[in-house]
């Protein structure tokens, strides 16, 4: 198999049931997917369509039943625990809906967390994380808690820390989900931001369609398929 | 080096997420501390000869009861802590890495029981050299150091085999917890 340089996540052949209360639903339906290195895509399609499986079987977060995932360039689909958790944190930004904060520690702390388990000096992690907090404007609340801060302002904190690594894919699971409209243009301009000044794959998951905007790609899904690439 | 550089840094990142959750290491460290002073002084009386075997048991209890709150103290941060670990497990932590933060919460609580229980025992002694000034020195002193660093180094194994014991619970954390919505 020739391996395209360019490509940064196929999906070939990819299929996922799950089996709730009885009955199997087919999450991800014959799903075939080519995300190139630097494309910002929006996923959209209704609720339970598939959207948040294909992005967990893509971040490796859930094994596909079967096909494969090449995430640049490896197949993740059958790879262990320990090396898809080391592939998420050299490669994978991760924002959440719901923030995901760690409580206990503040903004600067939690962007921090990323590189906690790596062999950079505390100084270098305090460095990237102060200048990650300053890329998406929030570097006067790095002292702050995160129930010191506004919604806007937690996902703020969590895209830092999602760039702190400097990841070759931002994966983002209705990123703006608990936003105001005004925060959710701020967040999405930066995500915007982020892709066009370091290349790196944006992959949204939204059901918002003024967000489609934002998207080199929107791949739309309806009952596990993916019913259009546009 | 570079693994001992991780683990250190780790464990002191989980003993700094502990030191903020102020209650629930507050209870345990005093409990720690507790089990470490009875242990110390029932090992002494072992060591004297004193209460007989008696004495031999209630160590034995209260290393088991030791084992026993490591178990739970470790339930509790990773029961009550699940998302937090879900989501370190999301960005890139290991198994491994979330064990050796936990270790180093379990260890810390431990060990901190230890020095309380060593200042105690100091103040102990200052005070009766103080308020009987002619007695001799080791007549002054609760319990002796060797049984207290003895029974240390003994909770010191048992919370390890507790570390150990909880790496399942560890495993079951699925990263994917982490992108649940959280219900309003």
């Amino acid at each position: 198999m020739t391996v395209d340089m360019d490509v940064m996540i196929k999906a070939i052949d990819v299929n996922k049931e799950y089996r709730r209360a009885g009955a199997i639903i087919r999450a991800l339906a014959d799903v075939n997917l080519t995300i190139k290195s630097g494309e910002f895509i929006i996923v959209q399609g209704p609720t339970g369509c598939g959207k948040s499986t294909l992005l967990n079987v893509l971040s490796g977060l859930d094994f596909p039943d079967s096909g494969k995932i090449i995430f640049d360039g490896e197949n993740i689909a059958r790879a262990t625990e320990d090396r898809l958790a080391r592939l998420r944190r050299m490669k994978i930004g991760f924002v959440f809906q719901d923030f995901n904060l760690i409580r206990t520690l503040t903004a600067l702390e939690n962007v921090e967390s990323v590189l906690w388990p790596t062999v950079l000096r505390s100084s270098e992690i305090e460095d990237r994380a102060i200048a990650a907090l300053r890329d998406v404007n929030l570097l006067e609340r790095k002292d702050h808690y995160p129930v010191q801060l506004s919604g806007g302002e937690k996902q703020k904190c969590g895209l830092a820390r999602g760039i702190i690594h400097r990841p070759r894919v931002i994966l983002a699971d209705e990123p703006t989900g608990n936003l105001d409209p005004q925060s959710e243009t701020e967040i999405m301009d930066l995500l915007k931001k982020i892709n066009k000044d370091s290349e790196t794959t944006v992959i949204v998951v939204t059901h918002r369609e003024k967000l489609a905007s934002y998207g080199d790609k929107i791949v739309r899904m309806k009952d596990g398929r993916i019913t259009n690439v546009k | 080096m570079k693994l001992i550089v991780v683990v250190f840094g780790l464990m002191r990142k989980g003993v700094l997420l502990v030191l903020r959750e102020k209650k629930t290491f507050m209870i345990f460290t005093v409990i720690y501390s507790l089990l470490i002073f009875l242990t110390s002084l029932f090992l002494e009386f072992a060591f004297g000869g004193e209460l007989g075997d008696i004495a031999l048991y209630l160590v034995l209890i209260f290393i088991v009861a030791s084992l026993i709150l490591s178990l739970l103290y470790a339930w509790l941060l990773v029961n009550r802590n699940k998302r937090n670990w879900a989501t370190l497990k999301c960005i890139g932590y290991t198994n491994g890495n979330v064990i050796t933060m936990l270790a180093g919460i379990i260890l810390f609580t431990a060990f901190l029981g230890f020095f309380v229980v060593i200042e105690i025992l100091f103040h102990y002694a200052a005070f009766f050299s103080y308020v009987f000034p002619n007695n001799e020195a080791s007549d002054n002193t609760l319990i002796g150091l060797l049984p207290a660093v003895l029974t240390s180094i003994t909770f010191m194994i048992v919370q390890l085999i507790s570390i150990a014991l909880i790496y399942r619970k560890i495993l079951k954390v699925r990263p994917i917890v982490a992108l649940k919505k959280v219900e309003a």
